[in-house]
């Protein structure tokens, strides 16, 4: 594997993102993240779902069973900001894991800095370049681009710091 | 307008199989036909070689940065200055 810079990994997962939300094709936000994986593209048939489950430990994590579908284990009782968020951050999981991202390299690229990177594709993934542009340029400010694009305010505090 | 058309060929690959499969097939070149690059850039991308496709990205990502990155100017006197008379340099007028 080549070396590759910290913002050459970046631009690399906004990429990832944007086809994904171009995938979804919405054309305002919120970025409808759990209809993605309840309907993703085929090639992840056999790796996006989502199972909500009681726990106190984790907001969301990724698993796949051996030989079994991959699934998103979600907290039954987030809030729906946060539930979108966590989805959408351990979507790059499935991603990684699935047939389609070893065919891609994702693995060697992204596992040794997989929690930054999952945070940064989430950033991007409920709130695309696109759509924050179009907000932006109907005068929405960071107020409420939260509230908008319905995702955790320090979640929106840090994208809205990345224009 | 390179560097968008790398983006959206990017964005495509995590959904479509086929753009992975024409990279490890050595036909990433029918792949970028369908895409906004300009003739050089195109047959150059079309040559590069890697282990994955995650690497080629970021290979093809250094070589349509660099593309679009303007040629420095090097600033030259002009050749006319030496022929202006009456006009003298700074470090002329010291030296009487």
């Amino acid at each position: 594997m080549i070396w590759v810079t910290r913002d050459e990994r970046l631009w690399f997962l906004r990429a990832l993102a944007q086809g994904l939300s171009d995938y979804l094709g919405a054309a305002e936000p919120p970025i409808p993240v759990e209809q993605l994986l309840k309907h993703p593209p085929a090639a992840y048939n056999e790796d996006f779902g989502v199972v909500d489950m009681y726990s106190n430990l984790w907001d969301a994590t990724f698993a796949r069973p051996p030989s079994q579908r991959g699934s998103i284990f979600v907290r039954i009782d987030l809030p729906p900001d946060e539930r979108r968020y966590a989805l959408a951050r351990e979507t790059l999981s499935a991603v990684i894991t699935s047939r389609q991202g070893r065919a891609m390299g994702l693995p060697e690229m992204l596992m040794p800095n997989m929690s930054e990177s999952a945070e940064y594709f989430a950033q991007h993934l409920t709130a695309p370049q696109a759509l924050l542009e179009a907000y932006r340029s109907r005068g929405g400010d960071e107020k409420n681009f939260a509230p908008t694009f319905r995702i955790p305010s320090q979640v929106a505090g840090r994208r809205w710091g990345e224009l | 307008m390179s560097m968008h058309a790398l983006n959206q060929l990017v964005a495509r690959s995590i959904i479509d199989p086929g753009v992975v499969q024409a990279f490890s097939a050595g036909k990433i070149g029918e792949i970028l036909a369908e895409f906004d690059f300009g003739e050089e850039l195109r047959r150059w991308l079309s040559s590069l070689e890697a282990t994955t496709w995650a690497e080629y990205a970021v290979i093809a990502f250094r070589a349509v940065k660099a593309a679009e990155v303007p040629a420095v100017r090097i600033q030259l006197p002009s050749p006319a200055e030496g022929l202006l008379i009456n006009r003298s340099r700074p470090e002329e007028e010291q030296v009487a």
